[in-house]
């Protein structure tokens, strides 16, 4: 007989020997589902609303990316079937917008881990003013993402008069126009800037919870401080990084204001996500497409996504027990 | 006051083949403290919280005088349970710790506030009502913990290894002081405990499990005298028993290291019929001594603890070498490297080829 | 903190060590300089922010009383400002509580499907807004929630649902069991159990959460841009608008930026040490 224990909610066959009489099984049932949905009820409001909000206007996404709808000029919608899937897959625009997102997402990620590790490893020490500088270093994670783009773009980055191409000039070197020349580099470099005290926070976490004695002991038994590093601090840290990655990747692959911000939305710049409102309302009006267009990023997001999150699982597993 | 009672009870886990306790049945009586024992992974805390109604029954049932609490809630079922790690509010008071209960059930503050003092005064608690878990030693936090199961006056008393984290020294004065409490209160009470020293000092009587079976359950005096099992007579008793294999052989005699080992009559008589097979001598180290005559060996280590000593004698038994511990009384002057004999002088225990114990 | 085992200790000499600061010190100005750069040119002239880099200069309050008076064809800074203030602290205050029994339900006395749930929270932020807003904005205009604050409250309610439960949820999970088991002996009900035993213990996870959804909502562009052109506009469009090709801007919209972010860096400098423990905590477990 299959019961579901209200303690921890698994399911379980009763032990061999002694089988209930008919009346405690009743009454043992019930509790069991009675336990159930009063575990239930404090998640309903949340998984609720969150379905509504965020459920409908997938499903009516779906609906929209097989039919043909466009605004300019305006024609009735009709249905498509998935011709709009078909396309995407040999729009070059579509292409040019995918790898674009890969480049961004990837060394967005990638080098604010790097350099979070950095500066984490720099604020592990116990030296005056850490406190102070850890303040100084979180706060461009903390700067409104448009602002944070406009001030670079105007103050920072521009050609005639910005900081960058001031200090360069001391150097003796010619201005050079980041912006327009290298427009997705600029919009990599600011969100570097931003998201590195992400990561710095969670790694500098990492490093404060390694274990005292494993590593006193590794001194002990004569490695350097390469050595530890390498052995037992990196594979330590190694969830974190994961994390790190994961997080961030969420957050960076749906980048827009910097896009917007920084450059304008010039071609080169644009990922995913902007292509699709550019397609959209953002000024193409082709709705079926654009549509059709979200649900791809969707799809791919789940791919990487459980992908990333087989990591996370490794890190949900150790919970079982509780 | 009660009595409690378990009834076939067994608790398996989903995905495990084996069950954690298996169809325990122990009759506890009013006013009775009862210590479940046994090793890690027994079942011991295991069939505590299937009393206190923290893990489901998978089959059989469990009464609360004589009322059957198996689908009731833990709420429901007027208990009291002192944790390991004591399980303080950390947010609140000692005092607030303590009425918590109280309050759940209604009680108004008045009186809450005199049960509280009351509990607070029996346990020495009174200066630290007004201070937080986190500001009390260790000890302190322990009678907090027992404090607050006997505000509530409950039926039963539960504990899980409630000293095992206390420094030894404190640990065996609270041992005592737990004992007395528990015989002037009254309550019938559960304790769980893998220290069978322990066990064998409060309980009135004791339950040793092992692997989720009841392997006996008696007085102190009786497990130790008479074990029922080889698993039992190995785990009652500090230090253990030496437990030798041996074959009684054709003339069901048993011989370790050519000794002869002498036994009551009534256990001679049922060696005659316990079958063939490898059966196990059971000899407490307080039940030999060092002297002229006996198991010919050398001394390998000796322990000396100033009130008693224990040699630990080499010597080959069946072909194989042997090590037996030996007490000797205050200190000695027995060296490692002597040549020694071991003698029998107090009764030896014999478990037949299937652990049970042979004679009775 | 740090341990006489710091893997970053190279050297145990005080000349590396100093040196090793002093470059962190250095780092750190050059993560904070173009914050700093901003809230100076604040304080300039148009003349003074415009053109070649300026250290020295009269400061003057001229900007921020540009930048706030009222001017017909832009928003008033008040009315943006108490737009932000309203929708960031009632879309979180809703948020946390939903988050709470859901975050309950998910680890102190889970549901069997926890994991699944959990999942489906994360998954919500696979499609990101800007590719699916067509929906949204249809269903908006077909609601009359257009140009309202009520449009950004619940969608930045549901931007920020899935990171509270998750962040929530590990912090529930600092509970030790044994707490809840004693509450549930002495008779709590699990209402009882989570506000005399849970909230208590993790009420700096609490604010942490809070803290961050504060940050995210108050810093959030599109939707606002989306959804709200012209009444109910937020401080991050406000801000936007004072980029001009006609004339220098520069102090005006350092002004305009440093109002703007005022809010969200204090919070954050004042709760750092909550919050980072937040993110840690919320992150890692």
């Amino acid at each position: 007989m299959q019961t579901v224990d209200p303690v921890s909610d698994e399911v379980s066959s009763n032990a061999p020997s002694e089988t209930p009489s008919n009346v405690r099984s009743e009454a043992a049932k019930k509790i069991q589902k009675r336990d159930a949905w009063s575990r239930r009820i404090p998640l309903l409001p949340a998984l609720i609303f969150l379905i509504a909000v965020t459920q409908i206007p997938f499903v009516l996404s779906i609906y929209y990316s097989l039919t043909e709808w466009t605004v300019n000029p305006p024609r009735p919608r009709t249905f498509e079937g998935v011709e709009n899937y078909t396309f995407a897959f040999t729009d070059d625009f579509f292409r040019d917008a995918a790898w674009v997102t890969a480049k961004m997402t990837f060394w967005s990620v990638v080098l604010s881990v790097l350099f979070g590790l950095g500066m984490a490893m720099l604020l592990d020490r116990k030296f005056r003013g850490v406190g102070v500088v850890r303040t100084l270093v979180l706060t461009p994670f903390l700067v409104m993402p448009v602002v944070a783009s406009l001030v670079w773009k105007t103050q920072m980055f521009d050609a005639s008069f910005g900081m960058i191409n001031w200090f360069t000039d001391q150097l003796g070197l010619e201005p050079y126009e980041f912006v327009s020349r290298r427009p997705l580099w600029s919009v990599i470099a600011v969100l570097v800037w931003q998201w590195t005290p992400f990561m710095m926070l969670i790694l500098l976490a990492g490093l404060q919870s390694q274990s005292d004695s494993v590593l006193e002991a590794a001194r002990v038994d004569g490695a350097t401080k390469w050595g530890i590093f390498r052995q037992i601090t990196l594979p330590h840290l190694r969830s974190y990084i994961e994390l790190c990655a994961l997080l961030g990747a969420i957050y960076l692959i749906q980048v827009f204001d910097h896009i917007v911000g920084l450059a304008g939305g010039v071609a080169s710049t644009r990922n995913l996500p902007f292509f699709v409102y550019r397609t959209s309302i953002g000024g193409g009006w082709r709705f079926g497409e654009a549509s059709a267009y979200s649900i791809i990023v969707v799809v791919i997001t789940i791919i990487f996504a459980t992908f990333g999150l087989r990591v996370l699982s490794g890190l949900l597993e150790g919970e079982d027990a509780a | 006051m009660a009595e409690v009672k378990f009834e076939n009870a067994s608790r398996i886990y989903p995905g495990s083949d084996e069950p954690a306790v298996d169809r325990l049945n122990i009759d506890i009586g009013d006013g009775e403290l009862l210590v479940l024992v046994g090793p890690s992974g027994s079942g011991k805390s295991t069939a505590l919280r299937m009393l206190a109604g923290l893990e489901w029954i998978d089959s059989g049932s469990v009464y609360i005088n004589d009322k059957d609490v198996t689908l009731s809630p833990p709420q429901d079922r007027d208990i009291a349970m002192v944790f390991q790690n004591y399980a303080l509010y950390p947010s609140m008071t000692v005092a607030q710790n303590m009425g918590f209960a109280l309050k759940q059930q209604g009680i108004p503050k008045e009186q809450r506030t005199k049960q509280v003092r009351e509990a607070a005064r029996i346990l020495d608690l009174e200066p630290y009502l007004d201070r937080k878990p986190k500001n009390l030693s260790g000890g302190q936090r322990q009678r907090v913990a027992m404090g607050r199961a006997i505000v509530r006056s409950p039926q039963v008393f539960l504990m899980d290894e409630p000293l095992s984290n206390l420094d030894a020294k404190l640990r065996v004065q609270t041992r005592t002081e737990l004992a007395d409490l528990q015989a002037r209160l009254g309550v019938t009470t559960v304790y769980v405990t893998h220290d069978q020293v322990e066990a064998l000092t409060m309980g009135h009587r004791v339950a040793v499990l092992n692997f989720g079976v009841l392997q006996q359950v008696d007085s102190p005096a009786i497990l130790y005298s008479r074990p029922k099992n080889r698993f039992v007579a190995g785990f009652i008793g500090s230090p253990a028993m030496n437990l030798i294999d041996v074959d009684p052989g054709e003339d069901r005699h048993l011989r370790v290291a050519d000794l002869d080992i002498p036994l009551a009559p009534e256990v001679a008589a049922a060696l005659k019929t316990s079958g063939p097979g490898t059966h196990t001598v059971g000899l407490r180290p307080e039940h030999m001594s060092i002297g002229t005559e006996g198991i010919a060996g050398e001394v390998a280590v000796v322990e000396e603890l100033g009130s008693e000593s224990f040699v630990h004698v080499n010597t080959m038994h069946q072909g194989e070498p042997l090590l037996i511990e030996v007490r000797a009384e205050g200190q000695t002057k027995i060296q490692r490297g002597d040549h020694v004999n071991v003698a029998v002088r107090g009764p030896a225990h014999v478990f037949g080829p299937d652990g049970e114990r042979v004679g009775d | 903190m740090s341990k006489s085992t710091d893997v970053a200790d190279f050297g145990s000499n005080r000349f590396t060590g100093a040196l090793l600061s002093g470059f962190t010190y250095l780092l750190g100005f050059m993560f904070f300089f173009p914050i700093l750069w901003m809230v100076l040119n604040a304080f300039k002239t148009e003349a003074d922010a415009n053109g070649d880099p300026v250290f020295f200069f009269e400061p003057t309050l001229d900007q921020f009383r540009l930048v706030t008076e009222d001017i017909p064809g832009r928003a008033s800074f008040s009315a943006v400002y108490t737009n932000s203030f309203t929708i960031v602290v009632v879309s979180t205050v809703i948020v946390m509580i939903l988050a709470v029994p859901a975050a309950f339900a998910l680890s102190v006395r889970p549901i069997a499907k926890w994991r699944d749930v959990l999942f489906f929270f994360i998954s919500t932020k696979f499609l990101p807004v800007v590719a699916g807003i067509l929906p949204v904005y249809i269903i908006g205009r077909e609601l009359d929630l257009l140009n309202t604050r009520w449009s950004l409250i619940i969608m930045y309610t549901a931007l920020n649902l899935p990171l509270a439960v998750w962040m929530l949820r590990s912090f529930f999970q600092e509970v030790p069991t044994e707490l809840i088991e004693a509450a549930r002996i002495d008779g709590a009900s699990l209402r009882s159990q989570l506000t005399s035993v849970v909230l208590p213990i993790v009420a700096p996870g609490l604010a942490a959460t809070g803290l961050l959804c504060f940050i995210f909502a108050w810093n959030e562009f599109f939707l606002s841009l989306q959804l709200n052109t012209s009444d109910a506009q937020t401080a991050s469009v406000w801000v936007t608008g004072f980029e001009s090709q006609r004339e220098d801007f520069i102090a005006k919209l350092s002004a305009a930026s440093t109002l703007v972010v005022l809010p969200v860096v204090l919070a954050g400098w004042v709760a750092q040490k909550r919050m980072i423990r937040g993110l840690a905590m919320g992150a890692i477990k």
